[in-house]
This record gives C-alpha cells, structure tokens and sequence, in this order.
C-alpha cells in the first residue's frame, strides 16, 4: 500500500546563465556542443602539478563580467565562485531584482575544494617523516591557516555564497551529486514550485573536476585512464510557475536508480515518457557512463539528433546536467522543439529532463 | 492524502549507542559534553566535546553494535571506510532504525534521504607524500601501495547503507551543513507523500572530531573557549559558544496507512517542513530572524498548525551569542503572546553540535515529549539572557504532553530549516 505517484507539473524558464570553457553565456553553448567546437586546452589550474592536461576550463572573466566581490570571493571556492557568477547572470537574465528573499534555490555540487595552500602550510607546520605530530598541529598548523577556510570547505557554501551575494531566500536544498543529484535539485525546483512553496527558483549544478584533490581523486581511481576529460562550470535555469512567452518550458525532470547504469536510463526515460525529442542532450558522468547514455540513445531514438555535452565540456562533474540543460535551451529556444537531456552517473542512478521552447528566442 | 510517520528510530551519540540511552540521558538531564579521548586534543586551544564514548572507531567496535554482520563490516573496514567515524555511525543508526521500524526484505522499495557532514580529510594520508616543503601530488596521482587517499568521499555513509540494506528506492545525499538533517527528512517525507517510495530511510551522521575537523573550529572561533563540560549554555546570559558533538540519527519515515497495515507503530507524523535562507553574511546569521522566521512560518503552514498550537520547540540553540538572540527573535515574531507559554530547549548543551547530524538528533529527541511525555531540558542554562525572551525549560526535565512540536536547525552559511512534528493516535 502506497500513495500514487504524483509528478510536478512543468515551469517556465525565464532566465538561465552558464559558466563553461565556451564562457559566461548559455546562448550560443548548445550551438557549439552540436557543431563539435572542442573547447579542451591544457589547464592552468593543473599546470602546476600536471602540466599539459587537457582540460575542459571555464577562462577568466573578461573585465566587467565577473559579478562578484572581490572581497567575498577570496573567500569561496571555485565551484562556488562559479556558482556565484552564474545566480548573478540568471536572477539578471530572468529580470528578477525584488523579492528575492522568496526565490528558491536548488542546486546539485561535489565535492568541497579547499585552496591546497592552506593545506600545504598545515602540513608544512607539522609534517615531518612521514608522520604528523599532533602538537604542531595545534600549536603551528593552525594558526598557518585563514581563520575563515571553513568557508571555502564546506560544500554547502557553494550555494550560499551566491544566495548571499543576491539576497536569495526562499527554500533551498544542496544536493551532493554524482550527476543524478544536479536532476535531483531541478525536480525539487519542480516541486517547490508545483506545492507553492515559492513562485520562482533557481536551480542547477556547479562544480570542478580541476581541483587540485578532485583531480588526483580521479587519477587514484582510474577515471582519467578511462578517457574522462576533466572540466568544470556552473549552469542555472530560472523558474516560474508561469510567464507569457518564457525562453521555455521545464516539462519533466525525474531520477531513476536500476541494478545498472543501463536499467536506470531506461527506467529515467520511460518515467518522463519523451517521445520524440527533437534534440537529445547527453550529460555521462564519465566514459563508462557516456557509453551506456550512448547505448540507449542509439537503440530509442536511432538516427536522432544527438549532442554530447561531454565532447565539448568534459566531465564537469556535478556541474554536467546543469550545463546540459542550458545548451538544450539554447538549441530549443533558437531553433524550437523539445529536448531531452539525459546523464547518468558514478552512483548507478540516470537523470531526465524534458525542455521544450517557449515562443521566446 | 498520504501522511508521513515515523516508525523506528536509531541513534548513535554521547550518550552511547542507541535510542534508548539517549532519551535516557536527556530524560536525567544528563550532560555528556566531556574530555576529548578519540585524539590527542591536549594542545588545542579546546579540548572537550559531545564525543561517542568510543576512542577508535573500527570493525571490532561496529561489530559489537551490530551482530551477525562481522563479514561485511569486516569488508568495510579493511576499505578504511570506518576511519571516518561519521560512516560507522550511519551505519549502526540505520540499522537500529531499520530494526525497530519492523523492516525486512519486504521494504526493500525503501529510498534513502542522508546528510552528511564535510569530507573527512585525511592527513595521516597527505603526510606520508609530504616532502619536507610540499606535497608531491604527482606521486599521489601514480597510487602507491597502499594507496594514498586525501579524503573519504561525502557520499560514503550512503553508499555503505545502501549496500548494507540493500536498498532500491530513491536516494538523495544532502549537502547543507547543519541544516541538512532536518531537510533530509523532510525531503523523506515529501518522497513518501508523492507516492517517490513507500517509505524512506533517513537522517544523517556526523564527526568533526578528527584533528582537521576540529582544529578547524578552534580557527573559527565558533567554540566556547572554556574547555569544560558546561561550554555550551544556550539562551544563557554567560554563553560564550558551542561545544562540538558526534553522532548520527536515523529514521524509517514512511505512509501511516501502509504502515498501520504491517502492524508498524508509528512514532511520530511528519506534519510539515519549511526551509529559506538567511542571505545575509556568512560569519553571523540575520540579527532579526527574518530568514529562520520565513521557514518555520513554511513548516507550520504545510503542516496547517497554529503558531499557538505549538507545544514545545527544540531550537537549533546553539549557545553562541549571536545565534540564540536571533532565533528567539524570530521564536518570538512566530508565536506571539504564544511565546510565553510555549516551553523551548536545546539539547546542545547536553550532547554537543551534531553539525550536519544535528536536524536530526534534534528529531529524535523530540521522540521524548512525543514518546515518554517529558521535555528535554536545556542543559548548563542557568540564567537567562533578556535578550532571548522565550520560556526556555532549565536543566531539568519538564512533564509535558505537546500535541505538536517544532525543531529548528540552521546552518552554517545560512540555511535554515524547521520540521514540525506530531503526535500519532
């Protein structure tokens, strides 16, 4: 005995932002993931330590671009820096200035991403042989450490940095993700919404796979052998639980779990029900992930329009279904149609989401 | 339409491994906030904390808790997945939540809605690829034997009770600091009223009791200097800070009709939940408790409560100056003359900050008054601050029959959730 499944009903989106290798801008991101523009160069952030890794990296913002505060962004990390600028440029492209305080915020982040400086002071101060001495550590470590680094740690800030900077209030979840949790944020948008817990959200993912830890974790467990470029960015839609000529519609968003990577996507695509898409948006969370997401889209819509955000971007990790959706606005927004974004993830679960255009290119 | 209810209850904390000792020790109006033991904490600036009164976290221990498991929790333990205590903690509060909710093979539908606290750092790790002046990250990346980990991964604990229970449902792993708890039931309960899953195992689990974790703390200047067992007084005039605690809660939370149709008890309804944020600054919450104000104003719409019919509010309370002034504000703004009557406790002083886990525990101990009639107190509060005018409950215990009950978590960067609970017939 249990209650029949409910679904949330579809939301206008009137407003989006990403933060890719292709720039600040979700206009003109699906066009360039469907003509194939590479966007991989070695990265800086990795230069460092790896120099020469390919690298799907977002470029500095060019001058006047960058929203956030010089002094608050010291304090965040890279994700939450991206994630920053991207809620600036969304909340600006939906036009919404007032009444923040009640505009939800639903978003899918990774792991946390400390600057490895702070680490390597600590260590520096009570490292020796191999060994850790607990006393410096009190003594010397942490006192060689910001005060604050709390704040670059914590993985929830990768939210809260950006609502503080745009007084963004209402409800709110942070989901960990492996990429289904960043379908998981939007479909709790989707029921925010739906329930009238708020009348407009924000939702999506952010993260980085160029994290110096991130990147090394990836390294111990083979992902980059496998073929996993790694990347990183911020994408946001803008909600409405209406609007008259929206950029387009959120139609469907669901998660489904299976005994594998292929039963989920399956199960995630019969439980949004696509039909025939007109553009098909894959976002795997690494290759084994982009094979499979591959595999079903090759035996459901043969011969379909098929973009591979993961081509183009990389893994941008928790940050890829959210950078997904913003290429499949772009390409529904300018062109119409509908388009199913599919990804699929480390944590045996796939997410969906059905975008069609809104009359507003 | 479905209503959602608890049916079992787990908790690991510093009163021990349990529900029972838990309820037990607030019940006595206990403190278990004590001498750090798991690490040498002797040069750090503070030295207590709520600590689950075991010193090493290991197989041996997770089996004693939890028997007939020995070959797997043998399995995670050579997989250095207990050396983040947080994990084993998880563990031992689902199963004991699992058990008592009456749950087998039959519930294996069940989805999965935890919150977990930051990555474990793990330092022991980075010191052996310490050269001196750096760390060599490229060895790090080649994997010697054994192999070089930075950190355990935020969804661990998930993962292992997953494979543990075996679960096939929906899972949502919360990353909201120590709002997260409560908004990982909550987010149960919303899965279980949209038909997501018949019921939900949820909760969360949480250490920071770790060099890192800790020491982190002491940087931030959020602990009580005072390195004594009553370092947390909440809505005390003389409170200084917090003391941080470990533990984890966990709950079987699922549809009463299904559940009454297994012949399960339920606890506890799952009558609302509200969340916002305080977008104010991230070192102090908003002064005038607007932000907390707007959740609990969500919750007890969704649960269509009057302020007033509130019997009781376990607050997030936790004993810093800033925190406790702002959500007696906002206590006072939703309950109005109300407030005068509606008794309020913190748990903090007694167990600690769960952080992450703290929504949860805080859950649990309203099983207290909704259980065994009683309210928990609020331990080391002895004179109370003028600043936060509420009718905040001493140290002991008081005799009380809520029909309704409201918890408060919210979370570092301002996220703030509030759950309202009710009484099943």
């Amino acid at each position: 005995m249990t209650a029949p499944r409910r679904t949330p009903g579809s939301a206008a989106i009137v407003g989006a932002a990403a933060a890719s290798a292709y720039g600040l801008r979700w206009r003109g991101l699906g066009a360039a993931l469907r003509d194939a523009a590479l966007a991989f160069a070695p990265s800086a952030q990795l230069g460092a330590t790896h120099p020469g890794t390919l690298a799907s990296e977002v470029p500095p913002a060019r001058a006047g671009e960058d929203p956030t505060d010089p002094k608050a962004r010291k304090l965040m990390s890279r994700a939450a820096h991206l994630a920053a600028m991207a809620l600036s440029r969304a909340l600006a492209d939906a036009g919404i200035s007032s009444g923040r305080e009640a505009v939800g915020y639903f978003l899918g982040l990774g792991a946390s991403g400390g600057p490895i400086e702070e680490l390597h002071a600590i260590l520096r101060a009570c490292a020796a042989g191999g060994r850790l001495d607990l006393g410096r550590f009190a003594r010397d470590g942490l006192p060689a450490t910001s005060p604050l680094l709390a704040f670059h740690l914590l993985n929830n800030l990768v939210l809260c940095h950006g609502a503080i900077a745009e007084g963004v209030g209402g409800p709110n979840a942070a989901f960990h993700s492996r990429g289904s949790g960043t379908f998981l944020a939007l479909e709790e948008a989707l029921w925010a919404l739906d329930d009238g817990a708020c009348e407009r959200a924000v939702a999506g993912g952010a993260d980085s796979a160029l994290h110096l830890g991130t990147y090394v974790e990836l390294l111990q467990g083979g992902a980059i052998a496998e073929g996993l470029v790694p990347g990183e960015g911020a994408a946001l839609l803008a909600l409405s639980r209406a609007a008259e000529r929206p950029l387009g519609w959120l139609d469907r968003c669901a998660v489904r779990r299976g005994p594998d990577l292929r039963a989920a996507a399956d199960a995630v695509w019969d439980a949004v029900d696509p039909g025939a898409p007109d553009w098909l948006v894959l976002a795997p969370w690494g290759p084994p992930a982009r094979e499979t997401l591959r595999g079903v889209a090759r035996a459901r819509l043969p011969g379909a329009a098929v973009v591979d955000a993961s081509a183009g971007l990389g893994d941008a990790l928790a940050a890829a279904p959210a950078l997904a959706c913003a290429a499949a606005l772009d390409l529904v927004s300018a062109g119409g149609g509908r388009a199913l974004v599919l990804g699929a993830g480390l944590d045996g679960a796939a997410g969906a989401a059905i975008l069609s255009s809104g009359g507003r290119g | 339409v479905s209503r959602a209810v608890i049916t079992g209850a787990g908790v690991v904390s510093a009163f021990g491994v349990g529900l029972e000792p838990f309820l037990d020790g607030l019940a006595r109006g206990a403190t278990a906030v004590g001498p750090i033991r798991s690490f040498d904490a002797s040069a750090f600036p503070v030295r207590v904390a709520g600590e689950v009164p075991v010193a090493e976290v290991g197989p041996a221990w997770v089996s004693a808790h939890l028997p007939g498991h020995d070959g797997a929790v043998a399995r995670w333990g050579a997989a250095g997945c207990f050396r983040d205590r947080k994990v084993a903690f998880a563990l031992l509060a689902a199963a004991e939540a699992w058990r008592a909710a009456g749950c087998g093979p039959g519930e294996r539908a069940a989805g999965l809605s935890v919150a977990f606290g930051i990555e474990h750092t793990l330092f022991d790790d980075l010191a052996l690829l310490f050269d001196g002046r750096d760390v060599d990250w490229a060895r790090g990346a080649d994997a010697p034997l054994p192999p070089v980990r930075i950190r355990t991964p935020f969804d661990l604990g998930a993962r292992v009770l997953l494979a543990h229970l075996a679960l096939e449902g929906p899972v949502a792993v919360h990353a909201s600091a120590c709002a997260g708890g409560a908004l990982a039931v909550a987010h149960a309960a919303a899965l279980v009223e949209r038909g997501a899953a018949p019921l939900v195992l949820c909760g969360a689990s949480d250490s920071m009791l770790e060099p890192f974790g800790f020491g982190g703390f002491c940087r931030l200047g959020a602990l009580s200097p005072r390195s004594e067992p009553d370092a947390c007084r909440p809505f005390d005039r003389r409170r200084d800070g917090l003391a941080i605690g470990e533990g984890a809660a966990m709950f079987v939370v699922e549809d009463e009709a299904r559940a009454r149709a297994r012949g399960a008890r339920p606890l506890a309804a799952v009558l609302g939940w509200g969340s916002s944020q305080d977008g104010h600054r991230l070192t102090a919450p908003r002064p005038d408790g607007a932000a907390a104000l707007r959740a609990m104003e969500a919750a007890l719409r969704r649960a269509r409560v009057a302020p007033e019919a509130i019997g009781y509010v376990n607050a997030h309370g936790t004993g810093t100056p800033l925190n406790d002034v702002a959500e007696a504000r906002a206590l006072r703004a939703l309950l109005g003359p109300a407030a005068a009557r509606v008794p309020v406790s913190s748990i903090k002083g007694a167990v600690g900050h769960l952080m992450a886990a703290s929504g949860a525990i805080e859950l649990a101990a309203c099983l207290l008054p909704l259980g065994r009639d009683l309210l928990p107190g609020t331990a080391h509060h002895r004179e109370r601050d003028p600043e936060c005018d509420l009718l905040v409950v001493g140290e002991a215990p008081a005799p009380a029959r809520p029909e309704a009950v409201l918890s408060n978590s919210f979370g570092f960067g301002g996220q703030n959730a509030a759950v309202v609970l009710g009484r099943c017939g």
